[in-house]
């Protein structure tokens, strides 16, 4: 019977992806000269290149790598919003918990000499407490307070965004540098690499046990059992016991943790430094990928390869053709609204099961 | 004699593929009281939709006055004299009861409403059917009974020959009911036809002239009235023989388990609910709280469960003061709880019935070991407590909306009895379960307390607390105004009188310690008369 769910759900996703390309192709039609190239592009763009003209040869080794590492963050994120949502908290903190997470592997790296690798380790730790706190007090101004979660990780959000630019100007900028930013982070305080000739750091591995952890927690432990009842029915989970007060703050806080390691993905993995503007906008990504994954950590996985996989070949196309940015984004919009439009397929099978036994009882009666 | 109305071979599916009804043929003659009657989800509300022109039948014909007629919508259905009564009421609270009663057809004088002729209008109405009403009165401020009695007028008003109740008695005292159905008689006795949902027996026999009993969406029994039993009806609604009685061996009565003392609250709104309430609960005892919903029973429970924090008093679990405790160290300490609302406090919905059944328990062994949560028994638990109570369901993944109401409220029993508490607290544990859920749930509660377990029933329907309780607490506006030893010289009109709040006994308030010393207070006597009638006895003495 499940696995029959499974089944019906993998079809219905390859359906609306169909759909939903097929739709995106059109628009491209409709802008472009060379629609086919710019549409294979974002196809195809992020896979690395084999050829076999001069001997075996990999190239494009970076685009996959821009692909590895933009799905990095994105499952991060996912996660972190995959685990407040599942407790029907709709936190939208991970913006700012992201910023402070970078922030504290800044001043940790620039601020602390410590040989590698307890220098690396130090940063992580600063941003995944950063994150715990960032999300425990809106956590606990929603348990004890009744404040409403979307206003107050909202204006978090605010605080956090100042604070970043506030110590990043007066502090830890580089006052010889051309642009807003910091020194390079010294060597100890980077992640390592993983795939040369790419930025795929480490964070991947600690992205996939972050994967496997949360998993963990959700399904095998009295926390995970906790979130999901207080998601399900919050007056059913006090009633049962559950102190609902301590779940919801903490799992507010727990997705913080999430939120500021993508954040120290950005400055110690990919940019190995800090700027202003790190990626405006990119902490809300994380809502689209736990979404998709219907907050299931095994499908977050899954989510934010695939939605990874999209805006890098989007990026690839706006670089390599004539379809503007804009319309980059519009198509990438429409993918994940036919893709989230839960009731599309529903409705369909109602329609038919409804047309089925209609005639069944017109021929029994 | 042709029927005054005849619905033919009606089939409904519904667009999800259930089907609600199956070649149903139903026919009501002029001038009879007819019940209907079944379990819930046998299609009797459905067929009474279809007749109210609020859905339109897949299959069959209507037949009224002996014409056919297609009955597109309720405009439909008031045009050709057919009123229906729900179950919630559909009535402005802000407006007046004449003002409710004409709303829709309003007399006017120029663009306004003629208030006078509104209230005369009403008068009139109210005068000719004998259904008392004060046509000033503003909705919101009047008690149930008269706004049912609103709700009829209403229809009446609109020229309805033909009047549906849909579970008329479902929100009235033993008064009110009486009343409803003196009323009923006179409607009758003006050439109105009535046709009564209800899945109350006693009140099939009491009522009604002839009665048509449906089963999953089939009729399975159109008899006269006076040529069956309870029993009978019974069996046609279920399918099998249903025990009605429970045989209670006499009480054992054992240690006080719960000791509640001077317990007060007030809600956040600043009005007191529970006042002063001092009661024991022994072991082998079912101890009722009967009384008119709304007067304190809801979150006297919910004091006594942690849900809410008590504002002054004691409450104490086999000796120990639980009062300000968390729901779980309450739960710890030997309390159990089939909560009144099932569907917000009792389950969640969108989760499996396997997690629906360890929610209080999830956290030790043999469920979590050293920190790690096992699926694998919590699934294995629920397979057996399934098997045990009798719960139908595709299994125990499945999502508990997929259940019915009756075997939802088997997986709350389930949960709440496997828990082997030593006070158990059951609020309204049969509303809305049909008659097979109902008799599992009253034989659980006493199988419970022959156990020597100590049960706490809450109930609004004082049938239910009579036929179970060993002693009958009444709550009146917050207090407990009597606890009275049940037995067979205990009337329904004397635990009336006190939910009423005509009666009370001082005495009932300190039992044990406590409350005693107090002054009298004065009663505050209702305005609406009140006249107790041989017919409720005459029913309880059958019942017996």
């Amino acid at each position: 019977m499940t696995q029959n769910k499974t089944l019906i759900e993998a079809i219905r996703i390859v359906v609306v992806v169909l759909i939903a390309l097929a739709i995106g192709f059109v628009i491209t039609a409709l802008v472009s000269k060379e629609p086919v190239a710019a549409y294979t592009a974002l196809l195809t763009g992020p896979l690395p290149k084999i050829s076999f003209e001069n001997g075996f040869a990999i190239t494009n080794i970076n685009r996959f790598g821009n692909w590895m590492e933009e799905s990095t963050t994105l499952i991060l994120l996912g996660l972190a919003v995959a685990i407040v949502f599942k407790a029907r908290q709709f936190s939208l903190g991970a913006e700012g918990q992201m910023l402070l997470g970078a922030l504290a592997t800044a001043v940790i790296a620039l601020k602390l000499a410590l040989p590698f690798p307890w220098h690396m380790i130090l940063a992580l730790a600063a941003a995944m407490a950063i994150g715990f706190l960032w999300g425990l007090l809106p956590g606990l101004l929603k348990a004890y307070l009744a404040v409403d979660e979307i206003v107050s990780t909202l204006m978090f959000n605010v605080i956090a965004l100042q604070l970043f630019d506030l110590l990043l100007f007066n502090w830890l900028r580089d006052p010889t540098a051309g642009f807003v930013g910091t020194v390079p982070f010294p060597d100890s305080a980077v992640l390592p690499l993983a795939i040369s000739g790419t930025r795929v750091s480490w964070m991947i591995f600690i992205m996939l046990a972050a994967v496997v952890i949360v998993w963990f927690l959700m399904e095998r432990t009295p926390f995970g059992f906790e979130l999901k009842m207080l998601g399900a029915n919050r007056k059913f989970a006090e009633y049962g016991g559950i102190n609902t007060k301590r779940v919801i703050a903490l799992s507010m806080a727990v997705s913080g943790i999430l939120a500021g390691l993508a954040g120290a993905h950005l400055s110690m993995g990919l940019l190995k430094r800090l700027t202003i503007n790190l990626s405006p906008g990119l902490g809300f990504e994380g809502i689209v990928v736990a979404l998709l994954a219907r907050n299931d950590p095994r499908w977050v996985l899954v989510a934010g390869l695939f939605y990874g996989y999209l805006r890098t070949g989007a990026q690839i196309m706006e670089r390599s053709s004539d379809v503007t940015r804009e319309v980059v984004l519009i198509i990438q919009a429409i993918i994940i609204l036919l893709i989230t439009a839960e009731q599309l397929f529903p409705r369909f099978q109602q329609w038919w099961g409804a047309r089925r036994n209609n005639e069944a009882a017109m021929e029994r009666g | 004699m042709s029927a005054f109305v005849e619905m033919k071979q009606i089939s409904k599916v519904y667009p999800n593929g259930v089907v609600a009804n199956k070649h149903v043929d139903f026919a009501v003659e002029k001038g009879e009281i007819h019940a209907l009657v079944g379990e819930n989800g046998a299609g009797k509300s459905t067929l009474m939709k279809i007749l109210y022109g609020l859905e339109q039948p897949t299959h069959g014909e209507i037949w009224l006055r002996g014409q056919r007629v297609e009955i597109a919508n309720p405009h439909r259905a008031i045009d050709l004299g057919i009123g229906m009564v729900h179950q919630n009421f559909m009535l402005v609270p802000s407006f007046t009861i004449a003002e409710n009663i004409v709303l829709g057809s309003e007399p006017r004088k120029g663009r306004f409403l003629d208030r006078a002729q509104a209230i005369a209008i009403t008068e009139t109405l109210s005068k000719s059917y004998g259904l008392q009403v004060d046509p000033a009165a503003r909705i919101e401020s009047t008690p149930v009974g008269m706004r049912q009695r609103v709700e009829i007028l209403k229809t009446l008003y609109r020229g309805a020959d033909l009047l549906i109740l849909d579970e008329p008695t479902a929100v009235l005292t033993p008064q009110e009911t009486d009343e409803l159905f003196l009323a009923v008689r006179k409607l009758v006795d003006q050439g109105k036809t009535v046709i009564f949902i209800t899945h109350k027996l006693v009140e099939v026999k009491e009522i009604s002239d002839r009665v048509t009993v449906m089963r999953h969406g089939e009729v399975t029994g159109r008899v006269a009235t006076a040529d069956v039993s309870e029993a009978d009806i019974a069996r046609m609604m279920v399918g099998r023989a249903v025990f009605l009685q429970i045989d209670k061996p006499p009480v054992r009565r054992g240690r006080v388990v719960a000791e509640v003392r001077n317990l007060g609250y007030v809600a956040e709104t600043g009005r007191p609910m529970v006042r002063n309430v001092s009661f024991d609960v022994y072991a082998g005892e079912i101890l009722g709280v009967a009384g008119v919903e709304g007067n304190g029973q809801t979150e006297l429970v919910e004091v006594m469960t942690g849900l809410r924090p008590a504002t002054t008093g004691e409450i104490r679990i086999d000796g120990k003061p639980v009062q300000g405790q968390s729901a779980r160290r309450i739960r710890l300490s030997g309390v159990a709880h089939i909560p009144e609302d099932r569907l917000t406090n009792g389950v969640a919905l969108d989760a499996s019935i396997a997690e629906n059944l360890a929610v209080d328990r999830y956290n030790r062994p043999p469920f979590t070991r050293q920190g790690i949560l096992s699926p694998r028994a919590i699934q294995t638990q629920a397979v057996a407590l399934m098997q045990q109570f009798d719960i139908r369901a595709a299994g125990s993944a499945a999502p508990m909306r997929s259940l019915s109401g009756g075997n939802m409220q088997k997986v709350i029993v389930a949960r709440e009895f496997s828990a082997e508490p030593a006070l158990l607290i059951a609020a309204q544990p049969t509303r809305g379960v049909d008659i097979g859920a109902t008799e599992f749930v009253h034989t659980q509660l006493v199988a419970k307390r022959n156990e020597g377990k100590a049960v706490l029933l809450v109930s609004a329907d004082l049938a239910e607390v009579m036929s179970l309780a060993d002693r009958i607490a009444v709550m009146y506006k917050g207090e407990i105004v009597g606890i009275l030893e049940n037995g067979p010289h205990l009337t329904e009109e004397e635990i009336g009188l006190y939910m009423l709040g005509l009666k009370r006994d001082e005495g009932a308030r300190g039992e044990g310690r406590g409350a005693r010393g107090e002054g009298r207070r004065e009663l505050s006597r209702p305005s609406r008369k009140f006249q107790p009638s041989r017919k409720i006895m005459q029913r309880r003495s059958q019942h017996r």
